[in-house]
């Protein structure tokens, strides 16, 4: 009984709000490097939470493509994070989808270290962080994130 | 101190004489204004009930499979409300379940398919477990069926599928 309490106490906490910081999580991106999502600190980082088997992130894909193209990638890097559980379509949605930017995967479905610690519950989920590592917006549109970058 | 053995005794009686009747697994496909699939709702929400074993999903044909306890005594019912308490909708709903399970609760057959089988798979018909567009299209099949009509929540027509 306590560890269910425990546990749900842990379970509830587990997900980031705003000011709360980046958390330091590394994953293997398409070449089966790790990489670690706090290295892109000084720059904006949106992160975008996917799945290839996802028809809104799909056409989410290709907003962020253009987001990628239009920002100068000094100032923001996107990095977007797949819950796949096949690596296989991860990688065939990346190409068909033409991504260029950091692309990182838990392939665990909703069950992801990452989603859990994240909080995410839908598809997509996007998250934008500070210069700083500070969450300042969860799910900004791409007109709210170019604001932000720009004020 | 006895009544509560005697109480226990009939508990047992009663478990031990609808083991055999149940439900065993749920394959649930789910509609909405969004993705189903793209939600953790649905998952979470069966499985909170503590009768679940395992939620599998299917995502080539957007399916969510439950597989329940041993001496569960589910109805279809506790799938509609738990979708529903998601945020989704059933678009169809196909049980399996040891064939003595239509026995025991308000299952009304609709077809004569006859089966022998240990286990039966049926897909329930009535509002609310097939699509809105589908429930129109079952109302004119059968507009004979006065149960139909009726929309007792509590009464299941089903459509036993060929094995």
């Amino acid at each position: 009984m306590l560890f269910f309490i425990i546990g749900a106490a842990i379970h509830s906490q587990a997900q980031i709000n705003i000011g709360d910081p980046l958390p330091s999580i590394t994953l293997q991106n398409t070449t089966h490097k790790s990489v670690a999502i706090t290295s892109f600190k000084g720059k904006y980082v949106l992160i975008d939470f996917w799945a290839s088997w996802c028809a809104p992130c799909r056409v989410g894909n290709k907003k962020l493509v253009k987001l990628y193209k239009e920002v100068n990638s000094n100032v923001q890097e996107i990095i977007g994070i797949s819950i796949d559980t096949d690596r296989n379509k991860w990688l065939q949605a990346i190409e068909k989808d033409k991504i260029k930017f950091t692309q990182l995967i838990d392939p665990n479905g909703f069950e992801a270290h990452t989603a859990i610690q994240f909080g995410v519950e839908e598809l997509p989920a996007k998250y934008l962080f500070n210069p700083e590592g500070i969450l300042i917006a969860k799910n900004p549109t791409e007109e709210e994130i170019v604001q932000f970058i720009q004020s | 101190m006895k009544n509560i053995y005697s109480l226990f005794t009939v508990i047992m009686l009663t478990l031990s004489t609808t083991t055999n009747a149940q439900i065993v697994r749920a394959e649930i496909r789910a509609t909405g204004l969004t993705c189903s699939m793209c939600s953790n709702a649905i998952n979470k929400q069966l499985k909170s009930l503590p009768d679940v074993v395992d939620v599998t999903i299917d995502l080539n044909t957007n399916t969510f499979t439950v597989t329940l306890k041993e001496g569960n005594d589910l109805t279809p019912k506790i799938f509609k409300e738990k979708v529903e308490k998601a945020g989704f909708f059933i678009g169809s709903l196909v049980l399996t379940a040891k064939s003595n399970t239509l026995t025991q609760g308000s299952y009304i057959v609709v077809n004569d398919a006859k089966s022998n089988a240990a286990e039966i798979q049926f897909q329930v018909l009535d509002k609310g477990y097939v699509t809105e567009k589908e429930f129109k299209k079952l109302s004119k099949t059968y507009k004979n069926w006065e149960t139909y009509a009726a929309n007792n929540e509590d009464d299941f027509h089903i459509k036993i599928m060929k094995s």
